[in-house]
């Protein structure tokens, strides 16, 4: 189905490339590392099940040409009182220190604690940061998912229009967080770019909601830097449409005793591919990588995670919890690599499917690869149906057969839930759940 | 009115295989009767088919609560008439903490629930998640008040239902649950079973308490232990999925020194 605002749209090709490097005046380096990543992209196959990522997912119904670049909107927004009510409600769901809206790739609103300011937080959108902060953007942008990564990535690396950026000077701590809406129009392909950096010994929370989509695709990029003993937690709600395709690539690297934390809640999408790395580069580093989904009807989600050992006296927990329910389908790829030398390495690796109908599949291909031989490594994956003695024993208590199921499957979710740290975010995550065992 | 619970010639079958085999039995509000037999006897599973476990088929017979059959009613709306069962395995809910559990539990046997859902389709309107439970604070009250009184540390309340609880901790919240649901008729699966003295003893002095107020009580066990602290009014003799004895106290001293194998020995005299 197409809509109006798709008809106008830019189709994608090599032009629309050019035209978003001439429009916005992009530096050489910029123009050129985009036509370079397009000519990956051309060069580049689509996946096949043949890849062993893409085994048991498929792109059957997927056609690029159907979406084309979005309109920017023409409305943007001065103050919170001036948003329309349903943003306005969204963002009071978190009490942060700054906020930023963007539409189709268009800053619509923004604001930052000034107090953040003179500290030199840089908390604004990818392309107000290239204008003001080139170098900065220019050393950390495809430095961490560059255009060869995947067929997406080359695409998205091609076509980027704009993103979030965070730049946390070195010893600040921003301690509420920040949020940030990524608003995304029907009919279109999107490409979100996150580029997060926190300097040696900064602390942040930030918090990203991808919405819309509907009937149209998002390919998205993340790469965060935390640098030595910087602490970061960044949390990602996908809340796209249910029609929309998403495709999405996230690396994150760990500097020397920095802790990092991450949480990926996959609750939209009809077809989810994301990748998710974890690089620990240096001693002592800390990473936890939390996931949960709840696929419905035919949604189809699927998450690929590596925790990458390269250095010793690192430690990384992974845990990622979905339901099932319909004809859902899931899968869980995950790999924990130890390298050589990277001896005292603690990893922890955890994915637990509930079945909540028959006709529901979850797979789950958990992995370990050890060059190193003083290391502690653990993973495990479990799939089952709810027990059956569990509700008989909630029923035994007055509690009918519906409340019990529900009851369980938010119990289920709980110990994901309890890690995060944000009151707000955690409420979302609750209403999402809520509203999918049939609470409204 | 006093509750009565009485089981008339129950046949029950697990996958085609008779466990109960003609049980007649009658508990009474107020009253402590207690249901002695060897393992694997078929004890528990009479508790589960009481409560009405569909692991279970009920081939023969009937159960009644004040005269009216239960059989065809899910164990929840058993559950709402005042049955409760004590289970012998409490089973791990991770996640549940055990106030939202409590919470849900008591909102839907004391028709909370039904009265919402009653009212929603008479008016045709919604109401508000959270209106189907009883209100937080008269909960938390009465949840702190009834831990107090039957020695139940208030940690429970926000622990995960029976989630790393020990042996006695799970039967300790067996009888906090018992306490707050109120049930005319509780059926106590091996409840002393894995405890030290010191649980035995609050388990014991719950299960006294609830008596006092009215609880009648079916107190399944394999041993006379727990009949030091909880003064039996009857005792019943359960062996190979049937009674095959009833009397008074004087039954459970007479096993006691006896042991189950006389009770084998006479079982044909026992039976006329």
């Amino acid at each position: 189905m197409m809509t109006t605002k798709t008809m106008t749209a830019t189709p994608i090709s090599v032009a629309a490339v050019q035209a978003i490097s001439d429009r916005y005046n992009e530096p050489a380096w910029l123009r050129q590392a985009r036509l370079a990543a397009w000519e990956v992209f051309a060069a580049t196959p689509w996946p096949t099940y043949k890849e062993e990522t893409w085994r048991r997912t498929r792109l059957t119904g997927f056609k690029l040409e159907n979406y084309g670049l979005p309109q920017a909107p023409e409305r943007v927004y001065d103050s919170r009182e001036a948003l329309p009510a349903d943003l306005r409600e969204e963002l009071a769901k978190i009490d942060s220190a700054g906020a930023l809206i963007l539409q189709n790739g268009r800053v619509v609103y923004h604001e930052l604690d000034a107090h953040l300011m003179e500290k030199g937080v840089v908390f604004t959108d990818l392309r107000t940061a290239l204008e003001q902060h080139q170098e900065l953007v220019k050393v950390h942008l495809g430095a961490q998912v560059p255009a060869t990564e995947n067929k997406f990535a080359a695409l998205h690396n091609a076509l980027w229009h704009n993103g979030t950026f965070l730049y946390l000077p070195p010893h600040v701590v921003v301690e509420k967080p920040l949020q940030v809406l990524v608003q995304q129009d029907a009919g279109a392909a999107h490409f979100h770019h996150t580029l997060l950096i926190g300097e040696e010994d900064s602390e942040a929370v930030i918090v990203e909601d991808f919405r819309g989509a509907r009937e149209g695709m998002s390919d998205s990029v993340a790469e965060v830097f935390t640098r030595a003993a910087a602490r970061l937690h960044y949390l990602r709600l996908q809340n796209l449409d249910e029609t929309a395709w998403n495709f999405g690539t996230q690396r994150i690297s760990t500097g020397r005793d920095a802790l990092y934390r991450h949480l990926q809640a996959s609750w939209g999408s009809k077809l989810s591919k994301v990748w998710i790395d974890l690089e620990l580069e240096e001693p002592g580093g800390h990473g936890e990588l939390l996931g949960l989904y709840f696929p419905q009807d035919h949604q189809h989600i699927d998450h690929h995670t590596n925790q990458n050992h390269r250095v010793p006296h690192c430690t990384s927990d992974l845990l990622f919890k979905g339901a099932l329910d319909d004809h859902a389908r899931s899968v869980y790829q995950g790999l924990i690599r130890v390298w050589p030398g990277a001896q005292k390495t603690d990893a922890y690796q955890k994915n637990d499917n509930l079945i909540l109908s028959d006709h529901a599949r979850a797979d789950s291909i958990p992995g370990l690869e050890i060059e190193a031989d003083d290391v502690r490594c653990t993973h495990g994956a479990t799939s089952a149906k709810v027990p059956e003695e569990y509700i008989f024993y909630l029923m035994a208590r007055g509690i009918d057969r519906r409340t019990a199921m529900r009851m369980i499957v938010q119990g289920f979710f709980e110990e994901v839930l309890n890690r995060v740290p944000v009151p707000g975010v955690r409420n979302k995550l609750e209403a999402e759940i809520a509203h999918r065992v049939g609470i409204e | 009115m006093t509750a009565v619970l009485e089981i008339k010639d129950l046949h029950a079958s697990v996958e085609g295989k008779e466990i109960l085999k003609g049980v007649n039995l009658t508990i009474r509000q107020g009253e402590v009767h207690a249901l002695m037999g060897p393992n694997g006897s078929g004890k528990s599973t009479l508790g589960y088919v009481i409560a009405g476990h569909p692991h279970y088929e009920v081939t023969q017979g009937d159960i009644l609560f004040n005269g009216e059959s239960i059989l065809d009613l899910a164990p929840d709306e058993r559950a709402k008439l005042g049955i409760f069962l004590a289970f012998q395995y409490p089973v791990a809910i991770p996640g549940v903490s055990f106030a939202n559990f409590l919470r849900a539990a008591v909102s839907s046997v004391r028709g909370y629930r039904d009265r919402v859902r009653e009212e929603m389709e008479r008016t045709g309107q919604w109401k508000e998640v959270g209106s189907e439970l009883i209100p937080m604070r008269e909960f938390r009250r009465e949840l702190l008040e009834t831990m107090d009184r039957f020695n139940v540390d208030r940690s429970f309340a926000r622990r995960y239902l029976n989630d790393g609880f020990s042996g006695g901790e799970k039967k300790r919240g067996e009888v906090l649950q018992m306490a707050m649901l109120k049930p005319k008729i509780a059926i106590l699966d091996e409840s002393d079973s894995g405890l030290d003295i010191d649980a035995l003893r609050v388990v014991a002095d719950g299960i006294n308490k609830l008596v006092a107020d009215g609880m009648g009580a079916l107190l399944i066990t394999h041993y006379q232990r727990i009949l030091n602290y909880v003064k039996p009014d009857k005792v019943s003799v359960f062996y190979d999925g049937r009674v095959v004895l009833t009397g008074g106290p004087e039954v459970a001293h007479m096993l006691e020194e006896k042991g189950y194998g006389w009770v084998e020995e006479h079982l044909e005299e026992l039976s006329r």
